[in-house]
């Protein structure tokens, strides 16, 4: 019988774990804790619904509808000081909800402060493109779509980023596994060779611990390495370093390692 | 207007040396190593460092060139993406014969910790490499060391000869 | 052989002529010495004057973030070396304290000392190479020698401290491995009082260049709401009119208790960034005797802990590992299943040479982080290139990427 395998998460699992551990939380405080939070948060709720809000590790979070979103970005910036997006992105969750939550990350330098904005999407719905308010938004959607398939709508120039254009899968997503599937593991014999090389140049060696047969033994004791099969006796002759033949090199001089000045002073 | 005595007859003073065609093709062709800077990723860091000033390169005869048309040997310095994979077999494609590939760097070599979908495990698996350096990343006293076991290769070599295709993993 | 032949199309796309209105499509990368690693620009010319600019990054895209997602938390520090990595540790060290925060973790003082001091190194190490790479793009080629020449020095350094020249993980969640070694003041001394020798040696041979200031005074103009707009941090927002550096306005560590300015201007240009680059050097330099002085301290004082004390995360020192059976076990247990955060999410910023780096962990309560997603500050400013470089000549591109000092291993990942 084929063991189990769980397709929808192919990422590396804890060989253990213990049944009865629960996961403490990191601790959530109430917004009215922070004057300025607080304040902020009156002015989102005041135009938005707001569905959650909590401080945790000294910036707040703040859970909208996704439609609000541009809306909300822009009251941000134009009326809450908030002049920067420094990163947005997505989190794959569809194993357990079939949604992604996105998250950008809001900075004020006048207040000090952080402020995350979340919301989440079902998987194949798209986002509001905020490009417009901030110009950063145009690469951080464009790597959120390589990595997560999520488009963002009236974004002016949506292609892969980081991925070759003619790439397939997303790469991001738990369903990926993080050695590539066969597409990655062929593409650039491919592309290069074409699909008939494949045999010819043969799979990709992904064992760390694969050894080539003409390996040497001790590598890692430099000077004292046997080739393979050898057996290891433990007093080897050492194998000088030489940087030139035995006979001498025609027109250079032969290096002579006593002659050789070794300084000792790394500050000289 | 200098004055200088020649004694010919100490070894090197004769102006004139015997030799054959191969020994002295070779010897031409092992001390000016051109490389093409390849630097990629952290590895083209440490490439840089054995061109710049405590390392000094240019002693050895190798200068770094930005054009492949003028390189010898392409140093490959970093890890090899896939989207970067066609790159490197266009820029091979264009170095003039004699040409060598140093693959400088665990992640050349066989990919390295980066085991993921998006690198190349091996840039020998795009051209054919004449050494392997290890390390991550090697130090420059590594890539100068690993440069003269280049020349000591090629010195052994029959210069006439057209190059073989080598083995490709 | 299958390395004779290739399937690849002859690259006419490269360059391409249109003749009716005149525009020239240039390509530029991704290999190229003065693209400062794997960046591709396509450039729209009209004669030599750029009219559109489109980067094209992703050469470099290694998988770091889905590396992340499939190992345990200590695993992934040595790859965060490899993003900025021309100065390791503070990538490190954004990783580490995320970390930190995310499980509340209170770092030793000495450890806290250590750590400013690496990071501070590794700021100097990255400007002066900065200065090198730039100006050899530039062609002086003088600097570059002399710039490598004291980077060298601080390698010495730190290779004493942790082994390694450029890949350092010289920094653990929740300390420093080791102390420093004896000879890491007085070579550090030695190296900061030549310093400001070096620095106006530089200086010299740039300031007040013909060539140097034609390339560099009123050209690369980034205005303050550009930069606000695309994400700007560090050396290229302060340059362009917003003093916001997080060392001061959200202190981490113990910068704090250090004196020290923070160099702005409001020109916007290259010209300003270079000088912004040197100063903070000077500034560098000036942190760095007040940690020797916090570091004669704590050794005064007797402060010897290294690592904070956690038995839950933080494997116990060596010495009680070696002798006592439960902390035995505990390091067994941390190393094999990996330390467990709670649930919850944590972005923490930190200033890293080239700007704000920051680092937002997702945690489901499981020894591999949910999701971890790397803010590098580079991947924004090769952005910008796209609204900055059109107006511009061919000239400026790489006088332009150059004080953009941006790392491609952080730009892709």
């Amino acid at each position: 019988m084929r063991t189990y395998t769980n397709k929808k998460n192919v990422q590396a699992k804890p060989y253990y774990t213990d049944r009865f551990w629960k996961a403490p939380q990191v601790a959530k405080y109430e917004v009215e804790s922070d004057e300025v939070f607080a304040a902020d948060l009156a002015a989102i709720k005041a135009k938005f619904p707001v569905s959650d809000a909590f401080i945790q590790v000294e910036q707040m979070t703040v859970w909208i509808n996704a439609s609000d979103i541009y809306g909300v970005l822009e009251l941000m910036r134009d009326e809450l000081a908030y002049t920067q997006l420094s990163e947005m992105s997505a989190i794959d969750f569809i194993e357990q909800r079939d949604e992604f939550e996105i998250f950008y990350q809001m900075l004020s330098m006048t207040k000090r402060k952080r402020i995350r904005i979340k919301y989440t999407i079902k998987n194949g719905q798209a986002v509001d493109s905020v490009e417009k308010l901030f110009r950063s938004a145009d690469w951080s959607e464009r790597e959120m779509f390589d990595m997560f398939g999520i488009e963002a709508n009236a974004h002016p120039f949506m292609k892969r980023i980081l991925m070759p254009y003619d790439w397939q899968g997303y790469p991001l997503l738990k369903t990926y596994p993080l050695q590539g599937d066969e597409f990655a593991a062929w593409y650039e014999v491919d592309k290069i060779y074409g699909k008939e090389a494949r045999e010819e140049i043969g799979p990709e060696i992904r064992d760390t611990s694969t050894i080539d047969r003409y390996d040497s033994e001790r590598f890692a004791k430099l000077g004292h390495e046997v080739p393979k099969g050898t057996e290891i006796t433990g007093d080897e002759p050492k194998n000088e370093q030489n940087y030139q033949e035995e006979g001498g090199v025609f027109l250079i001089k032969k290096f002579d390692k006593d002659s050789s000045k070794v300084i000792d002073d790394p500050q000289r | 207007m200098a004055q200088h005595k020649v004694n010919y007859t100490q070894d090197g003073g004769l102006p004139v040396a015997l030799t054959s065609i191969d020994k002295i093709v070779n010897w031409g062709r092992s001390n000016s190593i051109w490389a093409l800077t390849y630097g990629l990723a952290c590895c083209g860091i440490e490439m840089m460092a054995s061109g710049a000033s405590r390392y000094d390169f240019d002693r050895f005869g190798t200068i770094f060139r930005a054009s492949p048309r003028q390189a010898d040997v392409m140093i490959v310095a970093g890890t090899l993406t896939k989207k970067h994979a066609e790159f490197i077999k266009r820029l091979y494609d264009q170095m003039t014969e004699p040409r060598w590939v140093i693959s400088m760097g665990s992640c050349a070599n066989t990919g390295g910790m980066f085991n993921t979908y998006a690198t190349v495990q091996g840039v020998d698996r795009i051209i054919p490499v004449d050494l392997y350096l290890p390390g991550c990343a090697p130090r420059p006293e590594t890539l100068q060391y690993g440069v003269m076991l280049l020349q000591k290769k090629i010195r052994a070599n029959k210069a006439g000869n057209a190059q073989k295709p080598k083995r490709l993993m | 052989m299958a390395q004779v032949k290739n399937r690849l199309s002859p690259f006419f796309e490269n360059i391409t002529f249109d003749r009716e209105d005149n525009e020239l499509i240039l390509n530029f990368g991704p290999q190229h010495p003065s693209a400062h690693g794997q960046l591709r620009l396509m450039l729209h010319l009209q004669q030599e004057q750029i009219v559109k600019a489109h980067p094209d990054v992703g050469y470099l895209h290694r998988g770091m973030e889905k590396m992340a997602e499939n190992m345990i938390y200590n695993e992934f520090m040595p790859t965060t070396d490899r993003m900025d990595y021309i100065a390791s540790s503070s990538n490190n060290y954004g990783f580490a304290l995320a970390v930190e925060k995310l499980v509340g973790l209170e770092v030793p003082r000495r450890a806290k000392v250590i750590r400013m001091m690496l990071l501070e190194i590794n700021r100097l190490m990255s400007h002066l190479f900065w200065l090198a790479t730039t100006a050899l793009d530039i062609g002086a080629m003088t600097i570059f020698l002399f710039a490598f020449r004291e980077r060298e020095y601080l390698m010495d350094i730190i290779e004493g401290y942790c082994g390694a020249r450029l890949t350092h993980a010289a920094i653990r969640i929740g300390g420093v491995p080791l102390d420093i070694q004896d000879t890491f003041i007085s070579q550090l001394k030695t190296f900061l009082d030549k310093l400001p020798q070096n620095i106006k040696d530089y200086e010299d041979l740039l300031d007040q260049n013909r060539i140097w200031l034609m390339r560099m005074e009123e050209v690369g103009e980034i205005s303050t709401e550009m930069a606000l707009s695309w994400g700007c941090t560090g050396p290229m927002l302060r340059a362009s009119g917003v003093k916001w550096d997080i060392r001061k306005e959200e202190p981490y560590e113990l910068y704090d208790e250090v004196e020290f300015d923070v160099p702005w201007s409001d020109k916007g240009d290259n010209y300003a960034r270079y000088r912004i680059y040197m100063q903070e050097m000077r500034e560098s330099a000036k942190i760095l005797y007040q940690t020797i002085d916090m570091y004669d301290e704590c050794v005064k004082k007797g402060e010897t802990e290294l690592m904070a004390h956690s038995p839950q995360y933080i494997s116990a020192p060596k010495l009680d590992i070696m002798t006592q059976n439960y902390s035995l076990m505990q390091h067994f247990v941390l190393v094999t299943q990996g330390m467990r955060p709670p649930v919850g999410e944590v972005y923490v910023a930190t200033e890293s040479p080239k700007g704000e780096l920051g680092f937002f962990i997702n945690s489901q309560g499981g020894a591999y982080p949910y999701r971890l997603k790397l803010r590098a500050p580079s991947f924004w400013h090769t952005g910008i290139l796209t609204d900055l470089l059109p107006g511009h000549y061919i000239p400026d591109v790489v006088s332009i990427i150059g004080t953009t000092n941006i790392v491609f291993g952080e730009v892709d990942r």
